[in-house]
Parts: structure tokens; C-alpha cells; sequence
């Protein structure tokens, strides 16, 4: 029996070593599948033997990019239990590699993941997932002025109809089946929150300068901002939650809610038509 | 000095998402920080604000990992872009990565992977260096990272390598220490000959930090206060003429900065204020 020719090329080199230590199940597989004996490729003269030094490699890979996940998604690990979320972790991994220079958006389909590619999972997971990477993206996104608090002050009432509030960059709005900003609450508290019963909640997640605020809104609230980040006006956008809302719309309650949604950060301007930008 | 005339900036500590609150409000005496590039790249939020309100206050270098010199997939120029213009925006006195490559066919495993040391190898990575060095329009600083595996295509030792690529690239070297031990401990190399032969008046910074000794195999686990036998392999780095700013990674079981401060001042005590340098 001859000795396998030694790979020598760098690229053969980097894509063997490549499909060895990101092998889902083990070095041995991945050799098996990228189609040279690790004997052939690895110095098997050193220190560290062949298949323990691969092995340093093959657990790094899987562990750091668990190990990214579980930093974004805290609560979800917790929810499923450590060893479940390191599992559906490490499908991830395998279905989802990762193509990008930063891990900063790596969690961005984990969601999907949940919802989509893990059969079997209750769906209070992806809206928890849903709000866990609300957070990661407002943390990533670009600051812009909020909008000052005497601005509503400064547009003549007769042209409120008319007005467009444009949403912060660093706004999300979301909609649950499930009351997860409760039980996100609770594990952050450091209590025991067990998955809740369905209900429908509406969430407004936030950050103003470096703090992440959440902001649990009523229907009404909802649906007027979600009108708002569609570019509908004031007018339009008040008629559309008369319309469709169950509870009845106070003016003093609408203002109250601008006051705490200016002071909040969540428009950074007005537009008027006919207005210089 | 090294041949490049980048400043000796005194110890450094490496800047963790962990430390960011007692940095801001207490801002302790700390030479210089050394930040992660990618942690700051594809992103226009927090991260990014706060790395602006600390390089107001300290030097601020930065350090990749993810350009990927060694690989055999084309270099990314818009990763590129965003370095060099993230690298304007603090006034970083130089750009770091590693002697590596972290993935091919369009992914990243996100590790530092080891490549054989061949003639091959060299041309290719020598050639890589010089398109960012003339993109960035600066030198560019290569760390040699711990491995665990040697290839048996490889041609020469890692520090010839080395020193043949910092010549033929006329790239700049952040030594670490740490690696060095722990590469020397897992291939059975003798660290010491390791620094005779590199070219010391290139090495623009040093690296500490901690490492994990499982005894079949010691990890660079960047964990714990920096063991002894690192800092003297420092000792040696320094005795050779690395004449360059130190810097103490912290990364696994990160304590209160207080603790790693404490660290980066024992390595002042005894490598900075006897030479009298400013900082």
C-alpha cells in the first residue's frame, strides 16, 4: 500500500481543510468528504497529533458561532434550555454558514430558522427570537437627531392632517402572538418565566443614544405608527384607526401618546408638503 | 523604533464590549486601546458611537480578523473600503490582522487558520499584502497566530516565513508572545530560535495574553492573567530589539477591567517607566 500523494496546493489545501473542520458530525467525516487522508494534508510529525490539533479546529468553528447566537438571543436560550439551543444552534451553522466579514448580523435569520426549518418548535420561540433580534438591529443601526419636543408645537394645527412623521432609524415595530416582552422581562429580572399563553401584543423597541428601551403599545398605538412608518400623513393615518379599532380614540390620549413618542425618540422629523426638507 | 516610524504608545489593553461602561465614566489611565475592526464594520450604531467617544480620550489601533490575507479567495475590497475609512475615523496610527486565512468559496469559519509554509504560499500572500498596503495607503501589520496543525506540504519553518513575507511584502509584524509559546509547545519548536529569526525592527506591536495548557494540547484561549513563561518569552522579544507597545488581550471569563488593568500596569512597571517613555 502507497501513501497518499501530498496535497500541495494552497487552494486544495484551504478548501480540504475547509470542509474538514466545519463537518457537522467529525473531522474523520469531513476528511472522508473532502477526498484526501488527513495524513496527506496534516504534519502528523508534530508535537499535537494530526486529529487533535484538527479537532482544536473543528470545535472552535461550531463553538464560536453557537456561542455568537447565544450572546443575541439570551432569553431563546434560555426558553429552549441550553443543550436544545446549542443543537438548534449548530443546524443553523450548518444550514446557514456564515458569508460575511463581521458576525454583527449573523443571528438575522435565525428567526426564520425557528420558524420555517425546525419543525416541532412552539411558535412563542420566533416571536421571541422576533424581539431578541429587534434589539440586536436597533444596537446596529445608525443614529439620527430625534426629533425635539417643541416640534409638534411648531406646526400649525391646520396643517397636523397633513403631516408626516418619519420614523427613527433606530424604531422597530412588532406584533406577537405571544406576550413576549413579559416574559423577556422576567428572565432579564432574573426570574423563572415559563412560555405564556397566546395573546396578541404589540411592541415598540428602541434606543435612544446607547440605553435599548421596549415599549408595549395598544392596538391603537400600533396601528397609527405602523401608518406612519408607511409615509401616511396625520389625518390618514387617524381615520385608519378609527376605523379599525375596537377601543375608542381620545384626542387627549392621541396626545399623550406623541408626547411620549417624541420624548422616546421615535420620529426624527416632520414633513409637510410643500415644506423645505 | 521600527522601520516604519509608528509610535511607541506604551501598554495597551484590549478593548472588550464588557469594559465599555467603567472605561466611559471612569476612564482610567491606559495608554492606548487596541479594538476589533469587524466588531465596529457593518454597523452605524452603539458600537460605533461608542469607539468614537474612546478614541476622543486614548489612541485607538485596530485589529482584524476577518481580511483573510492567506486565503485563495479574492481579497474583498469593500471590507477594504470599510476598514480604511473606519481606521480615518478613530485615527488608528496603524491596522492589524493576522498571518492566516478564515475561510474560502465565499464563507468565514471567523478563526484564524493556519497556512502551509511554502514558496507558493509566500508569492501569494506577499502579492496580497501589497494591494492593501497600496489600497490602504499604509503599511500593513501581521500578527503570527497560534496553530495546531503544520501541513506537510510546508516548505520552511513559520518565523523564515514569517521574515521572508515582512521583507518581500515590506509589511510591518505584531509579535505575539502567547502564540509563539503556544504554537512552540503544540509543533515542538524552540520559541527562543523562533524570535532569532525574525526581523525585530519590523515588529510595530507585541501581543500577551493567557492561553490554556490541556497538556496533549495548549489552546490560545486569551484567558487569565498572562502566565510567566509568556512574559519572559517578552523578555526575550525585547532583549532581541521588538522595542514596540505591548498589548494584553483578555477574552475568555473577561473580569472587571480593574483586573486586567492591573495586569497591563504590571507589564508597564516593568517594560515601559525604566525605558522613561512617555505616554
Amino acid at each position: 500500500m502507497t501513501a497518499a500523494p501530498v496535497l500541495a496546493s494552497l487552494a486544495d489545501i484551504q478548501c480540504w481543510f475547509q470542509t474538514v473542520i466545519t463537518d457537522p458530525a467529525s473531522i474523520e467525516a469531513g476528511a472522508a468528504r473532502a477526498g484526501s487522508p488527513i495524513a496527506s494534508v496534516v504534519d502528523v510529525a508534530t508535537a499535537v497529533g494530526a486529529d487533535e490539533g484538527l479537532g482544536v479546529y473543528h470545535h472552535a468553528y461550531r463553538s464560536r458561532l453557537v456561542e455568537c447566537l447565544a450572546d443575541d438571543f439570551p432569553a431563546l436560550r434560555y426558553a429552549v434550555g441550553e443543550g436544545a439551543f446549542d443543537e438548534l444552534a449548530s443546524r443553523y451553522i450548518t444550514r446557514h454558514p456564515s458569508r460575511s466579514t463581521s458576525l454583527n448580523g449573523y443571528g438575522g435569520l435565525f428567526e426564520s430558522f425557528l420558524r420555517d426549518q425546525a419543525p416541532g418548535l412552539p411558535s412563542f420561540l420566533g416571536d421571541l427570537a422576533a424581539l431578541e433580534w429587534s434589539l440586536v438591529e436597533i444596537l446596529h443601526a445608525e443614529d439620527a437627531p430625534p426629533l425635539p419636543v417643541d416640534a409638534l408645537a411648531k406646526v400649525s394645527p391646520e396643517r397636523w392632517t397633513e403631516a408626516r412623521f418619519i420614523p427613527s432609524p433606530t424604531l422597530r415595530l412588532r406584533q406577537f402572538d405571544f406576550p413576549v416582552n413579559d416574559f423577556f422581562q422576567a428572565f432579564k429580572d432574573g426570574l423563572s418565566p415559563r412560555e405564556p399563553r397566546p395573546a396578541l401584543q404589540h411592541l415598540a423597541v428602541y434606543r435612544q443614544g446607547f440605553t435599548l428601551w421596549r415599549m408595549v403599545l395598544r392596538p391603537s398605538m400600533a396601528t397609527l405608527l405602523r401608518s406612519f412608518a408607511r409615509g401616511v400623513p396625520l389625518g390618514e393615518a387617524l381615520s385608519e384607526v378609527e376605523r379599525v379599532s375596537t377601543e375608542p380614540l381620545a384626542a387627549a390620549d392621541v396626545m399623550a401618546w406623541f408626547s411620549s413618542w417624541v420624548q422616546g425618540g421615535f420620529f426624527q422629523s416632520i414633513e409637510l408638503p410643500g415644506a423645505a426638507p | 523604533m521600527n522601520r516604519f516610524d509608528l509610535p511607541q504608545l506604551g501598554i495597551g489593553v484590549g478593548l472588550r464590549t464588557a469594559h465599555y461602561q467603567t472605561i466611559l465614566s471612569e476612564h482610567p489611565a491606559v495608554d492606548w486601546f487596541e479594538a476589533v475592526s469587524e466588531n465596529y464594520m457593518q454597523t452605524k450604531g452603539r458600537p460605533l458611537a461608542i469607539l468614537d467617544r474612546i478614541a476622543e480620550r486614548y489612541p485607538v489601533v485596530l485589529h482584524g480578523v476577518s481580511l483573510s490575507i492567506g486565503s485563495t479567495s479574492p481579497l474583498d475590497f469593500g471590507y477594504l473600503a470599510e476598514l480604511k475609512a473606519l481606521r480615518d475615523r478613530v485615527s488608528a496610527p496603524w491596522v492589524s490582522d493576522h498571518l492566516c486565512w478564515t475561510g474560502v468559496l465565499g464563507r468565514n469559519t471567523h478563526d484564524l487558520l493556519p497556512v502551509p509554509f511554502t514558496e507558493e504560499t509566500l508569492r501569494h500572500i506577499a502579492a496580497r499584502v501589497r494591494v492593501v498596503q497600496d489600497f490602504l495607503e499604509s503599511p500593513l501589520v501581521l500578527e503570527n497566530v497560534s496553530s495546531y496543525v503544520g501541513f506537510a506540504a510546508s516548505q520552511m519553518t513559520e518565523a523564515r516565513f514569517l521574515a521572508a513575507l515582512a521583507r518581500e511584502a515590506d509589511c510591518g509584524l505584531l509579535l505575539d508572545v502567547n502564540n509563539v509559546y503556544v504554537s512552540a509547545r503544540n509543533h515542538g519548536f524552540d520559541p527562543l530560535d523562533y524570535l532569532r529569526n525574525l526581523p525585530m525592527d519590523r515588529v510595530v506591536q507585541l501581543h500577551v495574553a493567557g492561553h490554556t495548557d490541556y497538556g496533549s494540547v495548549v489552546v490560545d484561549t486569551h484567558v487569565g492573567p498572562v502566565p510567566d513563561p509568556v512574559w519572559r518569552l517578552l523578555d526575550e522579544a525585547r532583549a532581541l530589539g521588538a522595542d514596540a507597545p505591548v498589548l494584553l488581550e483578555w477574552d475568555a471569563d473577561i473580569p472587571p477591567f480593574d483586573v486586567v488593568h492591573a495586569d497591563a500596569l504590571r507589564a508597564r512597571a516593568r517594560w515601559i517607566e525604566p525605558l522613561g517613555v512617555a505616554s
